[in-house]
């Protein structure tokens, strides 16, 4: 426990510092996104890795998150810091509302209604075009205020609120799943539901409280990334980035929360990368990685240190 | 208006032939495997790619397209179960731990779509239609193709389900859907009829798939949207009930061609989040499903 602590102090302080050492804008870039990718494959794992309740729809959850902020700040004039806020309390307010009919139930419920869900919200982003901009998406709003003007020093300053955000969101994460007993609740539905219900756990309760929190801050990863990148368009909701942020948890390590965190920095990492070899390698990559780490390593990247 | 709500009705009737052709295999697969399988639009498209590669680049008739879909996909189905799906069981032992599955077919998804761009490209595919010319019905016209997917549905569904009925291998298949300790005890071999359910269920898509190809195109997320609804099928139907996501096949498919009379025709997909969302609240089994335990 110790060395694993000292290992992450290293590696949060690495990565803190990497915007000094190499203040490069398209490592910034590539750093800052896989920093948001992070975030959401956190999130999902705080709902599926957790409780065992898969959720497909995260795709629409992060779309949702980035709309709503992108949409409040364009159309409102809403403060940045604001509309964070409002992607991650409609994103959750969502996830709730879909979550109840499905979470009520034992059974894979969850799973057909998010990849539903998930589709109905890009058929909305696409269409509703006095709002979303349809296909074209939402550009032209203002970030965070008060960041530094110049190119770089913009991008670092950026990289290191980004990092704040998501460094203080799964600690926030860290401290419900496994200091709380909403958390042992949480291990308890995963490992055995009727079990917890006998023994008193109201499993509805917690997990919907379980997928509130994860769509909550799927949606806070979309309002950062609305944010730094400065466009929402309706392939963010695609099925691609769902996909992609299950592979990020899987090859990470499912139920750690710091697995799907590592997994998103280096899967981001090779995702980009692949993009120099073709496009289309990339997701075969995901799926790939995806299949053979679900059957041979379940424990992901996460494992091979706990064993070692 | 009744003349619109007539050809609207007929309308979803034939297209209700190619969902049940869909959502049959994908509720048989999860009746006996207990897997949902998220790949099964995939192999829809690759029924169309078979389809396309038969006709278009080989030049060959129709009917050796369809042929060759059929045979493609079920050889393809027949790899899943042992390559994928019994690994996993092995790992996990006795555990039954329907998340994990969930995931790995999702993989596979991913991994087939994006295959299929990589070989194919993102472009939309033409395919000559297998059978050409419309059938006038006064009320609306109907081209022959759509009839011909109805028709193949009709006797292909026919088929499954005489299998399942009659043939001694299509028994043992009820049996290990009923109960698969009872059914190995009774000399079942699971391995073999896991790996036939799948192979069958998907080719039922590919089928699908090279039939539709004509009328939709052929492009790798062509089945995406199938998969989605055929969500909404097998719970409508009840999870795991074939003859259920039959019946729920056509009422899916006639609600959605009615709906174009109320809504614009882009918001279509979501009768079918609705009908899914609607049953859990109200009717969690299905119209004909087994209890579901809350």
């Amino acid at each position: 426990m110790m060395a694993r602590a000292k290992l992450g102090v290293a590696g949060a302080a690495a990565a803190v510092l990497l915007p000094v050492l190499l203040p490069h804008p398209f490592v910034l870039t590539i750093a800052t996104q896989a920093v948001i990718w992070a975030l959401l494959a956190a999130s999902w794992d705080l709902l599926s890795g957790y409780t065992g309740q898969i959720s497909f729809g995260h795709a629409g959850f992060f779309a949702l998150g980035a709309y709503a902020a992108a949409a409040a700040t364009k159309h409102a004039g809403v403060s940045p810091w604001l509309g964070l806020l409002l992607g991650a309390a409609i994103a959750a307010g969502v996830g709730l509302l879909t979550g109840f009919p499905a979470l009520r139930l034992r059974g894979h419920y969850l799973a057909l209604v998010t990849l539903g869900l998930a589709e109905i919200i890009r058929l909305v982003a696409t269409n509703w075009l006095d709002l979303t901009g349809g296909p074209f998406g939402i550009h032209d709003f203002r970030s965070f205020p008060g960041l530094p003007a110049g190119a770089l020093a913009h991008r670092q300053a950026m990289y290191l609120l980004v990092v704040a955000i998501v460094v203080g969101s799964v600690a926030v994460m860290y401290q419900v799943c496994e200091r709380t007993s909403a958390g042992k609740a949480f291990r308890a539905i995963r490992e055995d539901e009727v079990l917890a219900e006998t023994l008193g756990v109201d499993t509805t309760r917690y997990k919907l409280l379980a997928f509130a929190l994860s769509s909550g801050f799927a949606g806070l990863a979309g309002g950062l990334y609305a944010y730094y990148v400065q466009l929402v368009s309706p392939v963010v909701a695609s099925a691609a980035t769902t996909s992609l942020v299950i592979g990020m948890a899987v090859f990470g390590g499912l139920g750690t929360l710091w697995g799907p965190v590592l997994g998103a920095l280096l899967l981001y990492g090779l995702y980009e990368g692949l993009r120099f070899v073709g496009v289309v390698y990339n997701l075969i990559a995901v799926g790939f990685v995806i299949m053979v780490f679900v059957i041979f390593f379940p424990r992901g990247l996460a494992g091979f240190g706990r064993s070692a | 208006m009744l003349e619109s709500l007539l050809e609207f009705l007929i309308q979803g009737l034939v297209l209700g032939g190619l969902y049940a052709l869909f959502a049959v295999g994908l509720s048989l697969i999860f009746g006996v495997l207990d897997v949902i399988n998220v790949a099964h639009g995939e192999f829809f498209a690759i029924g169309g790619y078979l389809a396309f590669a038969a006709v278009v680049l080989l030049h060959l008739p129709g009917a050796v397209g369809v042929l060759g879909a059929a045979v493609g996909t079920f050889l393809l189905g027949l790899c899943v179960y042992p390559l994928l799906i019994a690994p996993l069981k092995r790992r996990l032992g006795g555990r039954p731990q329907g998340p994990l599955y969930l995931v790995l077919t999702l993989g596979l998804s991913t991994f087939l779509q994006s295959s299929l761009l990589a070989v194919a490209g993102g472009d939309y595919l033409r395919v000559p239609p297998q059978v050409s010319g419309i059938l006038d019905l006064d009320v609306t016209a109907v081209s022959y193709q759509r009839l011909l997917v109805l028709g193949v549905a009709a006797v292909l569904l026919t088929a499954l389900f005489a299998f399942l009925r009659f043939h001694p291998e299509g028994l043992a298949v009820r049996a290990v859907a009923l109960n698969p300790d009872a059914a190995q005890a009774m000399g079942i071999n699971l391995p073999r009829i896991f790996a036939l359910t799948v192979a069958l269920g998907v080719a039922l898509a590919g089928v699908g798939g090279a039939l539709m190809a004509p009328l939709f195109n052929v492009y790798p997320a062509v089945g995406f949207p199938l998969t989605i609804k055929a969500f909404a099928i097998t719970i409508l139907g009840g999870m795991g009930n074939p003859a259920g996501a039959l019946v729920a096949s056509f009422l899916v498919s006639i609600a959605e061609s009615l709906s174009v009379m109320v809504i614009p025709s882009q918001w279509q997909n979501l009768i079918a989040f609705a009908v899914m969302v609607v049953m859990l609240l109200v009717r969690p089994r299905g119209l004909f499903g087994r209890a579901v335990s809350r």
